[in-house]
């Protein structure tokens, strides 16, 4: 019915060792990877780079050399993506770069720098706050990133393929947000776990390709006679998570997934680059300080009044927070943002998962639980 | 708990305080520095205990926050997750903090301390502060646990955010960031920052910095002058008096008894048989217990070389402000904790087991500190180098329940066992 999510989902089944990624390596090409939505993916593009997100498996799996290398308290999210690197899976990157957005990450760059090893490894000290000398440090950092990639390639990027680059981009984010608005009917004509698969293909694949594949979906999507009635309509927030199966399997049990707050997400595509006049490079690092915020960012209200304009733009019945194990930022803001949920009258399903779960017999049932209190607020 | 909500947890720790500084001095051949730390811990939670009756503003931090500037206002500080270790260490009430903690909605892989502050605050077992302040250094949890104390204590707060590499832009912003907590401060108690006080403080930074490096040195004798108990003693004198004239006082005391005590070849532990390294903080609910087992088995922390060596360099008491920030990227657990892993770090621990003649090295892997357990493995590595073991330690600095007394004692005796043997 839908074939074109097939090709995304045919990315998502080979990743990371696509057919994309390997023809771009077979041409000559450069790939690196990013580990954080902090890091402008554009400059990566304007340098003629394929951006690729080094995410770990999407599945639930024994992480010895993940745990023994970066030791069992780190979230499992780290952990699986160097065990991944550690193994081999990456071997074909050309250079890794980093934000300094919270202790897993920063501590997944060093130890890919030391243990995995890349020819161009750079981290961007991120801001945690929103001021205009925020602003200026991050601006100052995205210059360095640049200057640095430009000494490394031997070439400078210029302003115009910035821009082009920047275009191209919010393209991307454009179609994504069509894709969103057709979630918030009250019948979707796809589901949460199939909207997992474009947006995990989103950042697997160039971005040229990923755009135009995403258009034919979204008239396929525009011409099928599927539409989804769910018994509650969800949205699920919290740590990284890329898994379509976990959102399936809330899914199987009638409910529909409308929305998303993760950086595999609505924090990944919801904000364009806006140039305005602006020299490219300043508009792109505004955009990304400024972008859908990761609990990371102090104060924390960003992130909380965006999630509750999620829950009213998508009529959401109730939020599943799913944090990974050890993933500090978002179980710090757990409290605050569940009671900002509860005064809006949005109850709050707080999960503790590891990275990759499907969905395990106990969060089905916790979910089960959930969606029998929804409808029972209902009647 | 028994709490009459005005800070009664305060009351316990002073009287504790005091009767520790009692007993250190009464006690025979123990330093008269310990004592003194005892008293100047008493002081400190004195002085936070009369804050609100002396008219003066109440700042609660977190760990590696600049209080210079505070002490220069007038404002008395009161370091957060230090207050929760000494619940823990001298009340022992740790579960029921924990407890609160978790009833806040505070999982259990948050930071111990991060989790026994929100559950002092909720069981208002300490005084209400006026202000939260809280800062990104060092970690996740220092960075997010501001807001959730701002909502407990009903109070205002800033947070500082500290930039995480060294860098001449990073420095300007985090001068910057310090300004803006000044003008907050300002509005906050009406009180002006005493730029000649701060210089006054810096100036004495420098010698504080100066006296850790004297005592590091000292520290190099054969046997070690310095027990484990010191090097907790080591670590919060920066924390509770940065640049202030009580850390002057203590650690030129402390200097001085090391002195004499490495002219005189006394050690810490007699007859000293193994010098370790120690990574990372032990538990605080063990302390004691490490001082006697240490004592039985001749073993001595001669070193923690990211927990008490300073950065190169020396500040400008001229550009208080700009010296105030240029500290916290000197400071000896950024190196490993906070800022891409620095070979520096890893020379430290290596240079670090030789000049010290380490024996065996103890990484204490506090489970709630996600970033330093993820360098185990390199730091493992890189003693290996050297030919030092490692034992690591799964542990909580403030919860008991994780490593009861012995467990640690039987993992710590095979290691001596171990040393022994080679």
């Amino acid at each position: 019915v839908l074939p074109s999510l097939d090709r995304f989902r045919e990315v998502n089944r080979t990743f990371p060792q696509t057919a994309d990624v390997l023809e771009h390596k077979r041409r000559g090409g450069k790939v690196f990877g990013w580990l954080c939505t902090y890091v402008p993916e554009e400059i990566l593009h304007a340098a003629g780079i394929l951006p690729v997100r080094v995410t770990g498996y999407s599945r639930e799996i024994e992480l010895e050399d993940g745990s023994a290398y970066m030791y069992i308290n780190n979230c499992s999210f780290s952990r699986s993506c160097l065990q991944m690197g550690l193994r081999g899976e990456y071997d074909y990157l050309d250079g890794v770069v980093a934000g300094s957005t919270c202790d897993g990450a920063r501590r997944l760059f060093d130890l890919w720098v030391h243990y995995v090893g890349v020819p161009f490894h750079h981290i961007i000290t991120v801001p945690r706050k929103y001021t205009e000398r925020a602003h200026a440090l991050y601006y100052q950092q995205v210059s360095g990133f640049k200057l640095q990639l430009e000494e490394h390639l031997g070439a400078e990027i210029s302003d115009e393929r910035l821009i082009a680059s920047v275009q191209l981009y919010n393209e991307s984010r454009e179609l994504l947000r069509r894709l969103y608005e057709l979630r918030k009917l009250a019948a979707p004509p796809i589901t949460g776990a199939e909207t997992m698969e474009v947006l995990n293909a989103s950042f697997r694949m160039p971005k040229e390709a990923f755009n135009e594949h995403l258009r034919r979906l979204l008239d396929e999507l525009e011409a099928s006679p599927v539409r989804h009635t769910p018994r509650a309509r969800l949205m699920v927030t919290g740590s990284v998570m890329n898994n379509p199966e976990f959102i399936a399997s809330i899914e199987e049990l009638g409910a529909l997934v409308v929305t998303d707050e993760l950086c595999t997400s609505t924090r990944y595509w919801s904000d364009p680059v806006v140039l305005d006049g602006r020299p490219p490079l300043e508009a792109i690092a505004r955009r990304y300080l400024n972008n859908f915020p990761c609990a990371r960012m102090v104060p924390s209200d960003g992130r909380f009044d965006r999630i509750l304009g999620l829950v009213r733009d998508y009529r959401v019945d109730g939020v599943v927070s799913q944090i990974i194990r050890y993933c500090v930022p978002y179980a710090h803001d757990l409290p605050l943002l569940t009671a900002r949920l509860s005064d809006i009258g949005v109850p709050t399903l707080a999960l503790d998962v590891e990275y990759g779960t499907s969905g395990s017999g106990q969060i089905r049932t916790r979910v089960q639980a959930f969606l029998e209190m929804l409808e029972a607020r209902k009647k | 708990m028994t709490t009459n909500g005005h800070g009664n947890e305060i009351d316990l720790l002073v009287r504790t305080s005091r009767m520790l500084a009692r007993m250190n001095r009464a006690r025979p051949g123990t330093r008269a520095s310990q004592g003194l730390y005892y008293q100047l811990l008493a002081d400190y939670y004195t002085r936070v205990r009369h804050a609100h009756e002396e008219g003066k503003l109440l700042a609660a931090h977190t760990v590696f926050f600049p209080t210079e500037i505070l002490y220069a206002m007038d404002i008395v500080p009161m370091h957060t997750e230090m207050t929760t270790w000494l619940i823990a260490l001298f009340l022992r009430e740790q579960a029921e903090v924990l407890a609160k903690g978790a009833e806040l909605g505070l999982a259990p892989e948050i930071c111990s301390p991060h989790r026994g502050v929100a559950g002092i605050l909720g069981l208002n077992a300490i005084p209400r502060p006026d202000v939260v302040l809280w800062s990104n250094l060092i970690c996740d949890n220092t960075a997010k646990s501001g807001e959730l104390m701002m909502e407990l204590s009903g109070s205002p707060g800033f947070f500082l955010d500290n930039p995480f590499q060294d860098s001449p832009a990073e420095l300007d912003y985090l001068t910057g960031e310090l300004e803006e907590m000044v003008r907050f401060l300002q509005e906050q108690s009406g009180r002006k920052l005493d730029l000649g006080k701060l210089a006054e403080a810096v100036d004495r930074t420098n010698r504080e910095i100066d006296l850790y490096r004297e005592i590091g040195e000292l520290r190099k004798a054969v046997p070690a002058p310095l027990s484990i108990l010191g090097y907790m003693e080591l670590l919060s004198a920066d924390y509770m008096f940065p640049g202030q004239p009580e850390a002057i006082q203590y650690l030129t005391l402390l200097r001085d008894e090391l002195k004499e005590m490495v002219r005189e070849g006394r050690g810490a532990v007699s007859p000293e048989r193994f010098r370790l390294m120690t990574l990372f903080i032990p538990p605080m609910h063990l302390m004691s217990f490490l001082g006697r087992l240490f004592e039985e088995h001749g073993a001595v922390s001669a070193v923690e070389p990211l927990f008490t060596y300073w950065s190169e360099g020396t500040l400008n008491p001229a550009r208080p402000l700009e010296s105030v920030a240029r500290k916290s990227f000197m400071l000896p657990e950024r190196r490993s904790m906070y800022g891409p892993l620095s070979e520096q770090a890893l020379r430290d621990i290596s240079e670090g087991a030789e000049q010290y003649r380490i024996d065996g090295a103890v990484f204490w892997a506090f489970m709630g500190c996600r970033h330093t357990c993820a360098t185990i493995k390199i730091f493992k590595e890189t003693l290996s180098e050297v030919d030092v073991p490692m034992l690591t330690i799964d542990c909580d600095i403030v919860d008991p329940t994780v490593n009861p007394e012995e467990e640690v004692r039987e993992k710590l005796e095979q290691f001596f066992e171990l040393l022994e043997d080679r």
